[in-house]
This record gives C-alpha cells, structure tokens and sequence, in this order.
C-alpha cells in the first residue's frame, strides 16, 4: 500500500530505510500503527529524511546493488522521486568515486533550502535549493591528512552531521574510521575532536584520528555537549568535542552503534550495546539501555523486548531514534526487519512492524 | 553508416524513456555509453563511476562476448552490432 493522500497533521512518521525499500510506518496516536511502502522498494536505502523547514520534502539516500548512489526526493510522501538536476557526483579529474550515500541532514532552520549529506568516501556535501544541485564540501576533501584516512567494515562513510543550531560556524561530522572532525568556520577547515577517545584495534590507543565513531548527538540546550557512541566506549564532551569522558559506566560492552536523546529531559539518553564478536544482544535479552543523568549510570530497558536463547538481534548506527513528544517515544530497528517501540520513555515496548528487510535507518517526523 | 543496437536492462529503462533497446551510432563501447549519455543524461554514471571505469556488477557484452575479456571499453563494436548491458549475476 502506499500513500494516495498527505496524511493527516500531527501524524508521527518513522520512515524506514532498508536493505530492499523504504517504508513508512505511521501513527496518529502512536499506539495503532500502519506500515506503509513507498515506491522505492527493491533497493538500498542507508537513509531517510523529512525535510518540513519549507513545505515536505522526503529525501532518501538510495545505493543500488549494481547501478549506482542516487540521492532522491519525493514531494508527494513518496510516491514519485526527482532526482538533483545536479546531483552527487565527484569531479571526473578528483579520482574519487561515490560508493554509498550514508545521511542526509536538513540543515538549521536558519538555512532553509540548505541540506547536508555525507557519503563514502568520507565527504561532506552540501546543497543550498533544498537538494536540487550539490557541492562537495573542499574543505574536508583536501585535509591535509587525508590520504592517511583508512575505512571501516562499512566503508570510509561520512555518516554522522550536525550543524550546531547555536553557531553558523560549527558543524561536527563523524567518519569511520577517522572519528570526530569539527569545524569552526562553517567548513573552510577541520579539526580533530577524538581526545581521550580510544581506538582498540590500533597500536596506538588515543591517536589523533584513526577512531571508529558510531553515532553522535547534541544536547538541545547546550550545544557544547556531545554524545557518542563508538567502535570502544560511549563518550561524553562537556567543550564542543575537545575531550571526551568515557560514560560506559555500568553497560554491559562498549561496542555499539545507535544513540538516541529525549529532548525533554537531555540528561537522558538511549543507546543499544552489542557483543563485539557476534554484533547482536550481549546475552539472550535485547535490550535497550537509558540513562537519566548523562551517563553516571544506565538502567536496562527490557518490557516488551524479547528474550530467549534464539534471539540474536543488531542495530545498525542510524536505526534508532526518538520523538519530540513527552514523554518521548523511542523507536529501535533491527538488522532482521524487526520494528520495536516504546511511547514512555523505553518503560514499555511493543512490535510495530515485523518482516521488513533488514533496517538500516530511521528518523521520525511528526507532520505540521 | 548502420547503427548499434544497445538492448538496456529492465532496471535503467526507465531512464531511457521505458525503451528497451536504443540505436546509436558509435565505433566502440566507450561512444556506445557516451552517446546514450548525451540522449539520455545522467545514464552513464548508472554504468560508470566518475573516473569512467565500469561499474563492477555492470556487464556489457557485444554480441557474445564480455567486454572484460576484449578491450573494455575500447572494444570496437561494428555497424549493426548489438550491445548488450546486463547487471551481474547476484545472490546464491
């Protein structure tokens, strides 16, 4: 099924990029659920965005098995695509070739026709008509450290963006396996942001660059502080990504993906940790674990998520995220096609969708 | 002189106005993909990456033969040729 109309205001959105098709899973009280599919199916989708600065724009990052990275954008709900008049592509001289396209990120609600993506290899690009031409940011194409840069399993993915609301300056982005790079003067240079964040699988543990960062997110009332998950710990800056205090505290690893964040109360925080060797739930409950104070303590969240010796479940970096509502809701995906939500704070959980292809992605939009 | 039939996969007909074959005129693979570049801007990088090398899991055969093992794409193609573009093999 898929839309014949705009849905209704105050619909909450999760739109869901998979490996085979991007879906969309709505609700008008976040209790009744449907799952609805979008006219990309069959192909790769790293990630999906609402786009509601100025009217609603679905962007999707669409990596093909055989032909190709395409950004595209539906302003229909998704059931017919544009593609950019000029879209991502690296210059025929650079030597560069686009492999994936990771996450597109609207850009501040300063900068409406101003959206940013990043992709691998690790680039960042930039679109100021609401995604119809793109650049590549030259900045971080010509770091003077680049070609020292190595991927990770995923790639050398540009993967994570945040453009500090409080500073037209200063982004973040996260690359593995590079790490955290900031820049202060809105893109012309980058600097590392990875102090006292380690890098187990290297000879050195705390390089300058060289750490596998998962995810990060900013506290919506201070942007100073940051959040990370990582490829070896769970960190928290208190100064804008210079230093990093390990917070992993009382969680079961230190390796895992998604991070998520109430907005309501920003001291409390969402992550997903995973056995390293099996990259599924550390034992035989998949559980989801919070934290109400930045990270001195996490409490494991576990009603309505399943257990049992058969249940080997992963979350991937983008597949997990929150509302804004409050008490928020909080939405997990799984690497089998298992959508789970909790509408209280992760007290409670239930299944929203089941037999989807495996869940790379998702990110909530409740409709204006 | 005779055009080259270039049968498309089901996959990028889209892009080439729903046709399944398109005549252009061209002496070797390398013109094949540029001339359905310039009818149908945007085809090439489905095929190609920006530094013009072939996609990995794109086939293109001329007549029978895999072009991989010919010249790539300085094979030559003849008048009246057909060129297939096929994705690969994929799964089990």
């Amino acid at each position: 099924m898929t839309y014949q109309k705009a849905p209704p205001q105050n619909t909450v959105v999760v739109s869901v990029g998979t490996k085979r098709g991007l879906f969309l899973v709505t609700s008008q009280d976040r209790v009744q659920w449907n799952v609805e599919a979008t006219t990309l199916q069959g192909r790769r989708i790293y990630h999906a965005i609402f786009d509601q600065r100025e009217g609603c724009r679905l962007f999707a990052a669409e990596n093909g098995d055989f032909f190709g990275s395409f950004l595209r954008y539906s302003d229909d709900f998704g059931q017919t695509w544009q593609e950019p008049r000029q879209g991502i592509q690296f210059a025929q001289d650079s030597g560069q070739k686009l492999e994936n396209i990771w996450v597109i990120e609207p850009g501040r609600s300063t900068e409406p026709g101003t959206v940013y993506v990043g992709v691998d290899p690790a680039s960042l690009w930039v679109s100021t008509n609401g995604g119809e031409t793109w650049e590549p940011n030259m900045g971080l194409l010509s770091h003077p450290t680049r070609d020292q840069w190595q991927p990770g399993a995923g790639g050398l993915c540009l993967h994570t963006i945040i453009a500090d609301p409080s500073n037209e300056a200063r982004m973040w982005i996260g690359i593995s396996a590079v790490g955290c790079m900031r820049t202060d003067d809105a893109g012309r240079t980058w600097t590392f942001a990875n102090k006292n964040t380690r890098a187990g699988f290297l000879p050195t543990l705390y390089p300058e660059f060289g750490q596998c960062i998962h995810r990060l997110v900013q506290h919506p009332d201070n942007p100073e502080v940051l959040y990370q998950q990582n490829h070896c710990g769970i960190y928290k800056s208190m100064n804008a990504g210079d230093e990093w205090i390990d917070i992993q505290q009382n969680l079961p690893s230190e390796f895992g993906f998604p991070i998520a964040l109430d907005v309501h109360h920003p001291e409390t925080i969402f992550v997903v940790v995973e056995a390293q060797d099996g990259r599924c739930n550390v034992d035989q409950q998949f559980t989801v674990y919070r934290t109400q104070n930045g990270g001195e303590q996490w409490e494991p969240l576990t009603k309505g998520l399943p257990t049992g010796a058969g249940v080997k479940l992963g979350v991937l970096r983008h597949a997990m995220c929150a509302d804004t509502q409050d008490p928020c809701g909080i939405y997990v995906g799984t690497n089998t096609g298992q959508l789970f939500a909790s509408r209280d704070r992760g007290e409670n959980w239930k299944l929203i969708a089941d037999f989807l292809p495996p869940i790379y992605s998702l990110t909530l939009t409740t409709l204006v | 002189m005779s055009p080259v039939t270039v049968s498309l996969p089901f996959a990028l007909r889209a892009k080439a106005g729903h046709r399944a074959s398109v005549p252009v005129v061209a002496q070797t693979v390398r013109e094949v993909i540029d001339a359905l570049d310039q009818e149908f801007p945007g085809l090439r990088f489905h095929l190609c990456y920006e530094t013009g090398e072939l996609r990995p899991f794109v086939n293109v055969f001329v007549e029978r033969e895999h072009i991989r093992s010919l010249q790539g794409l300085d094979t030559p193609v003849s008048p009246g040729a057909t060129v297939h573009i096929l994705a690969s093999v994929a799964g089990g």
